[in-house]
């Protein structure tokens, strides 16, 4: 079995564009969060989020072809340009059918097919412009960036929600590590737009929902809620021989992962994360790692009440004892909840800890939940070299991913 | 103290030795509600293409659609479950129960296995984002359980809570090709022992946005589909789900299962060119990728599952890629589009497909193209036309294209 290596990685964040720039903010606690400028909320209660202010395509994708892409799509295409340009690889006749593309994105293209459908139902069926059609199907971030980059090999799309990012990535090495592919483009992508907003605003989901000012504070006691955000994360997965020869800098290893559904979620997170664990003891085992051997995990806490407590119960049902001396940190205190984008950002992020030896915080932690009770990594950014990190997702519906990367095995 | 585990293979991934095959079939569709009714309407070359009824076509170019109109939810669910599932939900739900009862595997007998569920759909529940745009025009409240039902992977989750289940639980959006990339990754699920049953398969409800859409794209037929006709006026949009129970073949040995075939295989591909026009070279390249993938040779297919649209652009690029991959012999390879009957059925195409193919390996019996009256020139494969037709298969190729390029083809082969 091959080898799937990390060689490449491209960012589109409300809190940086570009691995360097993400990695920084992120190590200086920096966050994200402004005023939505891409809808009106005045007749909401919350009007902050992690958008990407004045995000602009054109500088590094050039005018062309751009019209009529949505902004999932224009984010996704940014993401990937960049972790092409950062693995120094070129896309050619010869080597293009042996390149694929795995994308996570679930409601990336939620305001495009209903832009579309509303045009139908308000003009009439023959007046909707048949362009904007493309953009309705949920491969089309993914596809454009086949098309703009001329990837042949294969191209894939799952929508998970919340563990769409990594289950693309899991996609991708496997790919590799069956001999299927050489390289593969894989992340995750999610923009802001009002009808994502509006959801989780109704059911409720939103942090500043009663008038306070949003926060996004992961296992503080104090946590109420999301701060919606956008992003994309494009990691350049390859097989390690090939990068060895060509030289390629090789920023982190993919060891294991699992996908394990808990048949017993809910929504709130109120169940024990029986799923989350299997995810992880799996993810452990195919990494061939014991779990004293993890020195960071990167958290899918997002300030949700039930999420935050039932990954800390996870973890310390996995780890014993030695749960209390793992850095677990979430760096959604600085970003937001990207959703489908959110596994591969924080994989992204879990691959800087490794390379630059640095662990983010979790920012904004105030007052201690007793639920919540391990090394969060408050407030501050801790520099510390790390072999090994594990990295989380987890969404309302059941599904659970866990991965682990390490570093370079030379 | 730390226990190191030694590190002797930093990817431990079990090797790809398991052979893969399917023990259980389950259809929702417009000529049949599991697969004895839509097998045997498929042989009779039977239509399931009536007027649109879930909305009001009249501003509309063309009316007719492929519907299922007699699919009661109520049949396989109980109703306090109901209010909560989505149409795509309930259609998958529906075809999973029916392909458990034929592959006869209880519920209880999965406790003890790792259990996967791969589907595929184009939209998730489009009937559920078009109630919502219609509220959202009216500036009506969005209710809690409507906002629940919209998210696109609402349907495996559905399934893995009806069932209990622990292991992958997946869904891929590639579109047309959905079903097809469900399947051959349930395939990977089982060979890399990720899991030892999976449920494989895609769902999609008939959906106005892709009505409108293919309308405007001047892709839908007014009155019926004709794939490889000379005077083919497009696609129709229907609905449907279809459904396969997959495991390793020692396990369905050990069961004693009947088994209907055994996939070989699978290979994708992407244009790379244009969003929605295909292409021979990526079409084509996807086929013989599927084949190495199996370790067969073009001479060893005997049926191919066209994807066949019956729009003029998909059924002349599959036609120019069936002649440049098989050479000489493009003529004497059967394919047939059944999509000529139920309709183009979005991401559960592919997966309906599939369930086709295990069929025809399994009876060596071929449904046939109807609707076909003008040859044309540059669609001179053979399409099966009008009758069904008896034929040894012991390979078939189910090939699926999408929006974006994105290509997938499945090998499925008889299991003797």
């Amino acid at each position: 079995m091959k080898k799937a290596v990390i060689t490449g990685i491209g960012i589109v964040s409300p809190v940086g564009i570009g691995k360097d720039e993400y990695w920084h903010s992120l190590e200086q606690g920096k966050t994200g969060f402004r005023l939505v400028s891409l809808f009106d909320t005045s007749a909401l209660n919350v009007h902050r989020a992690g958008e990407i202010g004045d995000f602009d395509p054109v500088p590094l994708l050039g005018k062309k072809g751009l019209r009529t892409l949505d902004r999932s799509t224009r984010l996704i295409n940014v993401a990937a340009k960049l972790a092409l340009d950062d693995s120094g690889l070129e896309i050619t006749e010869e080597n293009s059918c042996t390149i694929g593309v795995s994308i996570g994105a679930t409601f990336g293209s939620l305001h495009s097919i209903a832009e579309f459908d509303r045009q139908g139902l308000v003009e009439g069926p023959k007046y909707v412009n048949p362009s904007y059609f493309p953009n309705t199907v949920l491969n089309s971030p993914a596809s454009q960036v086949s098309i703009r980059f001329k990837i042949r090999g294969f191209n894939a799309t799952i929508s998970t929600g919340f563990c769409a990012g990594l289950d693309a990535v899991s996609y991708a090495a496997d790919f590799i590590r069956l001999g299927r592919a050489d390289i593969v483009l894989a992340g995750g992508v999610e923009e802001l737009c009002e009808e994502t907003f509006l959801g989780f605003y109704n059911l409720g989901c939103l942090s500043g929902i009663d008038g306070s000012e949003p926060v996004s504070c992961p296992f503080d006691v104090r946590r109420k809620g999301i701060i919606l955000s956008e992003g994309a994360a494009v990691l350049v997965l390859e097989e390690e021989k090939r990068a060895l020869e060509r030289g390629a800098e090789i920023y982190a290893t993919v060891l294991g992962y699992s996908n394990s559904f808990d048949y017993e979620s809910t929504i709130d997170f109120s169940h024990n994360g029986k799923g989350l664990g299997n995810a992880i003891k799996n993810a452990l085992k195919e990494a061939s790692l014991a779990p004293e051997e993890i020195d960071y995990i990167g958290s899918c806490a997002n300030a949700t009440r039930g999420l935050d407590r039932m990954e800390t119960l996870v973890v310390k049902d996995v780890f014993g004892k030695y749960a209390y001396d793992i850095p677990v940190s979430s760096i959604k205190s600085m970003i937001g909840e990207t959703f489908s984008a959110s596994g591969a950002l924080s994989l992204a992020a879990s691959t800087g800890c490794l390379h630059r030896g640095f662990i983010p915080p979790t920012v904004n932690y105030e007052e201690q939940d007793p639920k919540c009770d391990l090394d969060y990594v408050p407030n501050a950014a801790r520099k510390k070299m790390i072999e090994n990190a594990l990295v989380l997702t987890a969404d309302p519906y059941g599904n659970n991913i866990a991965m682990v990367i390490g570093k370079d095995a030379r | 103290m730390i226990q190191k585990l030694r590190k002797q293979s930093l990817c431990s991934v079990p090797k790809m030795n398991k052979r893969v095959v399917i023990t259980g079939l389950g259809v929702v569709s417009s000529i049949g509600i599991g697969w004895g009714q839509f097998w045997n309407n498929l042989l009779k070359g039977t239509s399931g293409i009536s007027a649109v009824s879930s909305f009001d076509t009249s501003n509309h170019f063309t009316h007719n659609g492929g519907e299922v109109k007699n699919f009661m939810p109520k049949e396989f669910i109980t109703e306090d479950r109901l209010e909560s599932l989505n149409r795509s939900s309930q259609m998958a739900l529906a075809s999973t129960k029916l392909a458990f009862a034929d592959s006869g595997i209880h519920p209880g007998y999965l406790n003890n296995y790792t259990v996967g569920v791969s589907l595929g759909t184009t939209l998730g529940d489009a009937q559920t984002i078009e109630d919502i745009d219609a509220l959202l025009i009216e500036k009506k409240l969005i209710g809690r359980s409507n906002i629940l039902k919209i998210p696109t992977y609402t349907a495996p989750c559905n399934i893995a809570k009806e069932y209990k289940i622990n292991g992958p639980v997946l869904i891929f959006t590639t579109a047309c090709a959905a079903g097809n990339y469900a399947i051959s990754y349930g395939y990977d699920l089982i060979k890399l022992n990720r899991a030892d049953i999976v449920i494989a398969g895609a769902s999609d409800p008939f959906s106005r946005i892709e009505f409108t859409g293919f309308n405007q794209l001047n892709a839908v037929a007014p009155e019926k589909c004709q794939p490889f006709d000379k005077n083919r006026k497009g696609m129709m949009v229907a609905e449907g789900a279809g459904m396969l129970i997959l495991e390793s073949l020692e396990s369905a040995l050990q069961r004693n299962a009947d088994i209907y075939a055994e996939i070989l295989g699978y290979g994708l591909s992407c244009d790379a060119q244009h969003m929605t026009q295909p292409s021979v070279d990526g079409v084509a390249m996807c086929m013989i990728k599927a084949m190495k993938e199996a370790g067969i040779q073009k001479e060893d297919v005997d049926y191919i599952s066209a994807h066949g649209t019956g729009t003029q652009a998909n059924d002349r690029t599959e036609c120019a890629a069936i002649k440049q991959v098989f050479g000489d012999r493009y003529k004497q390879i059967p394919v047939s589009s059944i999509k000529s009957m139920i309709g183009h059925t979005m991401g559960a195409a592919s997966a309906i497909e599939g369930v086709t193919c295990a069929l025809v390996v399994k009876n060596d019996i071929i449904p046939p193209t109807i609707n076909f009256e003008t040859p044309d020139p540059e669609c001179d494969i053979d399409c099966v036309p009008n009758k069904a037709r008896k034929h040894t298969v012991n390979i078939a190729l189910n090939n699926s294209y999408a929006f974006g390029g994105n290509n997938a083809s499945l090998v499925v082969k008889k299991y003797i």
